[in-house]
């Protein structure tokens, strides 16, 4: 019977499974280390294992969920082949242009940019079509031909076409890349298929990266599926997307570029899933590793989405979960700056590391910090698997306490306090762009890190729950096994959103409502199991950025008064947001989106845990400028009745500081939730 | 506790940052036209209660420098800070009265705390126009500031709470693009509300009293930093001279001279054999300059300096009264950018002697402004604004080549997408790319300079402009050459115009072209023989 789900996540170190067994519920994890030359034989590693431990053979499984950083690392390593960009003639440029602004503004060696096309293999080809999408020069198809031609001989294999306006006519691009791919040995990948939005530099970039991925993941998805069919499983792949859902292979092999920035929609599916759980509404996810912390934000039940981000200072323009990286982490380095103190964005990262990894580090961090607080215990890092130095950590603390006048404990607690201050900025910032209340939401912190640091972080933004997952070391695994496939359209036309719009807008969700079925029907998902959620691009006239309203109730016809109350939804949402709205003035749609769903099926979960006993152990920590006992105990004891801090609760992979004020317990399903005591 | 240390210090830094980064995103995301929204040219910052600006969001330097002096200027003149009311908001674009060209209007809002001022939220927005005798308020032909548009004097635009409506209706009928401008206010009042919400924050937590002794421990800090980063360098007297091409009327060649004096942790700059102040609108005030010089002297600091007024302590600066970086009333301001951008250059050409392996050579050195009036596509019966900033190259570096069409310098400015600019004006481009060879050549050669060619598809259209580096190209270093100069083209049919660097309402027809090309950056040492 092929009654399990598998998600499988491979990272850089380790691939992670999680396994759902749909008849009862029940969840486990497994971990085995990541096959960077063939990361396919670590995946099916980890599948044979982690059924194995419940007695299962791979037959089992009845559908495997997939994330994996290899797209990015394909991005951020240059492991692409050789690309080439045909553009409208006279702004082959317009990619290494870009948008000209500068982060480091004292600068006076500019910040590096990257440019994935040199400009030998920019191409401009004669063809232009207007604003309106009416044309204005026909496409020149020997042009065009000559152009792929030339590339080929060069030895290009991946070509990106990007004509002005193909959002609003694609019919040159269409054209276009019928002829090349007439030419033997090239990809084509066209920029209204890829991006189909305004903004020329953002879509090129996009569809560029669509492009050199397109052969990269191909390849690694033939790798996969060969080596699942040797190994004999037989049930279906689906990959995991920037926006938190799943394709099928052929889908993720022609639109690539969604795999790019997935590795913390897991992280981010995992908060929503968990918070659904426990019937929570809003959450805000802070995943602290060793160079970052990840923020993500749950509002209404719905994981926050943004038109875009990039990857290594290159722009992908596609719907994402939005993810707000700052540089605190674990490796963060604190020094001195004449007289003050500053805490990352330098990061010791995995080597050297702090100081007390004993790998050469000598400069303190947030985690030597730590130990040094007692809130890391040196004999049981990692599960015991590494040993830690504390004084190296002393003597790193020292250097910098020494500058600033500070004695080692007083500087290793300004050093936590720093950071901890810094990603409470982060989360404040997150939430004041959505015109949020941090004290309406519950912080999930997770992360090799953010146990450590959750509720210091909670107290500063004035948020009184904290939940600490399950499973945490996989949780990205986690995410991924309980989501949906998922696809984006979109469809730009810009109009002042009256009564004239309502015929054109239903043209456009018809044919959106016929794109998305027929995407639907390649996936294989019945009728019950689809949902076609639509929303409009609005913006007051001149703005620069839209705000994505939803539609309106079941009903997709713009006629039956779903227009007039789009509208004052978009008003509404902008006097959440911004503090002001204007009602009286016309409002302008600049898109319309599709969000395409295939609900897989999802029962209700939980994780199973090993159990432990409390051995009533204690750690002298040091804690608002005290030294104090604070009770020691593994995960699996905390109980399910209210525990008062000061409290370490250790995992295998990370330690909980539960603060004094605070109280823990266990949920149903195996997660713990702190609680501030008011 | 009662004491500061240096954690509290950090915390209470990071969170005034964060503080003014909320600031910057609600001006981004609510305002509407181009210039704000698209080139973002607007910045905001925190000040102490007694007005020294203290943290910044990291923005654009010329606004963020001159933000503090501009405050000085109000409160030692027209509202001294006794006058400052919970709820006001205080406003000039008047550069005589320490703001610095007529479309950017000054915002200041003082926060209070159990009766007590505790800080000053700032924010400073470039609006789309003003009025005067061209588009987007830059008009070359100016005599006068009265010529440039309208001037609003340091005045209370909201009193108590309460909005001047009066005064906002005198804004927006003065300007060529009232909904813009309205809404672009709109968003500069909401991002000052949000800035006071900050400032509340930390107040709740550390107190009034822990604020203030924060925000001196962090002046001072910056103020060490930068003693730091001048006693680094040799002490000495370098001279450096460059030049404006012209101010758009009869003069041209006008002189920028800077002496730098480094005396062990100070920084003594003398820009008094700079020219006469010019007929033409390319005077800066003292004001003005002054950012100029910050800018150049923070830019040998890296990232280290942390911007604020700290920061200016160990530098002094001294101008004639008359002259082109120290203009009198009522000489016209409007292009200001052309004189700043060049003291920038100056002040880093002398800098070079002192630290010859760290500066480059000259960046393009210049906000190559545009403005289009033209009617909207849509609604024909009304004209819309199209305005613009480019930019060039990087100058070559002593590390390596310099970095093509990218910002540099004095500004921070983002292009407007060419789609974008489509549908809401009339116009459609028929070139953006890099210029082969425009890099001053070298052992390490100078960024590439743009061309930007759009035609008008409408039946008439005017076009100002306000372009340097015409005339004498960025220099080069170590005997690397100058790069290139840059021209602004007028094209009807196959007539070809070059245009001067200044110019206002030349009148456009239909299907007629222009074309802009900046600058490449000058080249750092000689060209290896082969």
């Amino acid at each position: 019977m092929t009654q399990l789900r598998a998600a499988v996540d491979i990272g850089g170190t380790f691939t992670d499974v999680q396994v759902l067994d749909v008849p009862t519920g029940r969840i486990w994890d497994h971990k085995v280390p990541t096959t960077p030359s063939d990361p396919a034989i670590g995946l099916i590693d980890g599948l044979q294992g982690a059924v194995a431990k419940r007695g299962f053979g791979v037959d089992a499984i009845g559908m495997i969920l997939h994330g994996s950083t290899i797209a990015t690392n394909a991005v951020l390593e240059r492991k692409l082949p050789k690309g080439g960009l045909i553009t409208t003639a006279g702004f082959s440029d317009v990619l290494a242009i870009g948008r000209h602004m500068r982060k480091d503004i004292y600068a006076l060696k500019a910040e590096p940019r990257t440019v994935l096309i040199p400009a030998a293999q920019r191409i401009g080809v004669s063809e232009r079509i207007r604003a309106d999408g009416s044309v204005e020069t026909p496409l020149d198809r020997d042009d065009i031909r000559r152009a792929g031609e030339a590339l080929a001989a060069d030895g290009v294999t991946a070509v990106a076409v990007m004509f002005l306006h193909a959002y609003q006519n694609p019919m040159h691009e269409i054209e276009a890349a019928k002829i090349l791919a007439d030419i033997p040995g090239l990809t084509v990948a066209t920029s209204h298929e890829t991006s189909p939005e305004m903004r020329e530099f953002e879509r090129a970039s996009t569809t560029v990266l669509n492009a050199l991925l397109k052969p990269v993941i191909s390849d690694y998805l033939q790798r996969v599926e060969a080596a699942l069919s040797q190994a004999g499983v037989t049930a279906p792949l689906y990959l995991v997307q920037s926006n938190g859902g799943v394709a099928i292979p052929a889908e993720a092999a022609r639109l690539p570029v969604r795999l790019l920035l997935s590795g913390p929609s897991g992280g981010a599916m995992a908060v929503r899933s968990i918070a659904a759980r426990h019937g929570l509404e809003n959450a805000v996810g802070m995943d602290m590793g060793g160079t970052s912390t990840d923020i993500c934000v749950l509002q209404g039940g719905r994981i926050e989405e943004t038109a875009g981000g990039d990857v290594a200072g290159l722009p992908v323009r596609l719907p994402m979960i939005e993810i707000h990286t700052i540089g605190a982490g674990g490796g963060s380095v604190a020094r001195a700056a004449t007289g003050a103190l500053r805490v990352g964005p330098e990061s010791a990262g995995a080597a050297p590391g702090p100081a007390c990894y004993l790998r050469g580090g000598s400069e303190p961090t947030v985690t030597d910090a730590n130990l040094h607080l007692g809130l890391i215990d040196a004999g049981v890092f990692l599960g015991g698997g590494m040993k830690l130095g504390a004084a190296e950590a002393a003597d790193a603390i020292g250097s910098v306490a020494g500058d600033l006048d500070l004695d080692q404990t007083e500087l290793a607690s300004g050093v936590v306090a720093v950071a901890n201050s810094a990603m409470a900025d982060a989360v404040r910032l997150s939430l004041f762009e959505k015109g949020a209340d941090p004290a309406a939401f519950t912080l999930m912190a997770f992360g090799g890190a953010g146990g450590l640091h959750a509720c210091a972080v909670a107290e500063d933004l004035n948020v009184s729950r904290v939940l600490f997952p399950a499973t945490a070391s996989t949780l990205s695994a986690r995410g991924i096994l309980e989501t949906d496939i998922r696809h984006d359209l979109t469809e730009a036309q810009l109009m002042i959103a009256d009564a004239n719009a309502a015929p054109v807008l239903d043209d456009i969700i018809q044919r959106l409502t016929a794109r998305a079925q027929n995407l639907l029907d390649a996936d294989g998902i019945d009728e019950a199991h689809r949902e076609i959620h639509f929303a409009a691009d609005m913006r007051y006239r001149g703005q620069a950025w839209e705000i994505t309203t939803e539609w309106p109730g079941a009903s997709s016809c713009a006629a039956s008064g779903a227009l007039a109350a789009l509208i004052s939804r978009f008003h509404a949402l902008h006097q959440q947001r911004y503090a002001h709205s204007s009602p009286a003035e016309p409002a302008e749609i600049v898109a319309l989106r599709a969000r395409v769903v295939g609900l897989l099926d999802h029962v209700e979960t939980s994780d199973e845990t090993e159990a432990a006993t409390d051995t009533g152990s204690t750690r002298r920590v040091y804690h608002r400028g005290a030294w104090q006992d604070a009770p020691t105990l593994p995960r699996a004891a905390l109980g399910d009745v209210a525990a008062p801090g000061p409290m370490i609760i250790e995992e295998a992979y990370s330690s909980l500081w539960i603060h004094p004020g605070w109280t823990a317990r266990t949920l149903a399903g195996g997660d713990i939730i702190a609680e501030r005591a008011t | 506790m009662t004491t500061l240390t240096p954690i509290t210090q950090e915390v209470i830094r990071n969170a005034l940052i964060a503080g003014a980064e909320e600031m910057t995103a609600t001006i981004w995301r609510t305002s509407r036209s181009t210039v704000v929204r698209e080139t973002l040219d607007f910045s905001t910052a925190h000040f102490d209660a007694c007005g020294r600006a203290v943290a910044q969001a990291a923005r654009i330097p010329v606004h963020l420098n001159s933000m503090s002096v501009c405050l000085e200027d109000i409160i030692a003149g027209a509202i001294p800070l006794d006058q400052w009311r919970d709820g006001d908001v205080i406003v000039t674009n008047d550069p005589y009265s320490g703001g610095q060209h007529l479309p950017d209007l000054v915002a200041f809002r003082p926060v209070f705390i159990d009766g007590a001022r505790v800080a000053i939220s700032a924010a400073i927005v470039h609006h789309v126009d003003v009025g005067g005798g061209a588009a987007g308020s830059y008009y070359a032909g100016a005599t006068e500031v009265y010529n440039e548009g309208l001037r609003l004097p340091p005045i209370k635009l909201v009193e108590a709470g309460v909005p001047n409506r009066a005064v906002l209706d005198i804004i927006n009928r003065n300007s060529r693009e009232p909904a813009m401008i309205a809404g672009d206010v709109q968003a500069q009042l909401a991002s000052l509300e949000v800035g006071a919400q900050a400032i509340h924050r930390i107040c709740a937590r550390f107190g009034g009293d822990m604020l203030a002794e924060a925000m001196d421990a962090i002046l001072n800090q910056s103020e060490a930093a930068m003693r730091a980063v001048l006693a680094d360098l040799p002490d000495g007297v370098y001279r450096f001279t460059d030049f404006v091409d012209d101010d758009g009327q009869d003069a041209v060649d006008l002189v920028i001279a800077a002496t730098v004096e480094i005396r062990g942790e100070r920084a003594i700059v003398d820009l008094s054999e700079s020219a006469d102040q010019a007929p033409g609108p390319v005077n800066c005030t003292l004001n003005m300059a002054r950012s100029g010089v910050y800018c150049a002297l923070l830019s040998m600091g890296g990232g280290d300096v942390m911007a604020n007024s700290g920061a200016y302590r160990p530098i002094d600066i001294t101008a004639r009264a008359g002259s082109i970086v120290s203009c009198n009333a009522p000489a016209p301001v409007a292009n200001r950018m052309a004189t700043g951008h060049r003291v920038v250059t100056t002040v880093l050409g002398a800098l070079a002697q002192a630290a010859p392996t760290r500066v480059p050579a000259a960046y393009y050195g210049v906000s190559y402004v545009m403005a289009l009036s033209a009617p909207d596509p849509l609604m024909p019966d009304e004209s819309r604004v199209y305005f613009e900033i480019e930019v060039g190259g990087w100058g070559g570096h002593p590390d390596g080549p310099g970095a093509d069409g990218f910002s540099c310098g004095f500004h921070n400015a983002a292009n407007s997408p060419i789609e974008m600019c489509e549908i809401l004006f009339p116009i459609t481009f028929t070139e953006y790319a890099f210029i082969q060879g425009s890099g001053g050549a070298g052992k390490h050669p100078g960024g590439m300079g743009l061309a930007r060619e759009w035609r008008l598809d409408a039946e008439k259209g005017r076009v100002s402009g306000s372009f340097e580096r015409f005339r004498h190209g960025p220099y080069g270093l170590g005997g690397g050459a100058p790069g290139s100069r840059g021209r602004f083209l007028h094209m009807q049919g196959s007539e070809v115009r070059e245009l001067p660097g200044k110019i206002s309402n030349v009148a456009l027809g239909r299907g007629d072209r222009v074309r802009l090309e900046t600058s490449g950056g000058g080249g750092w040492g000689p060209v290896p023989s082969e």
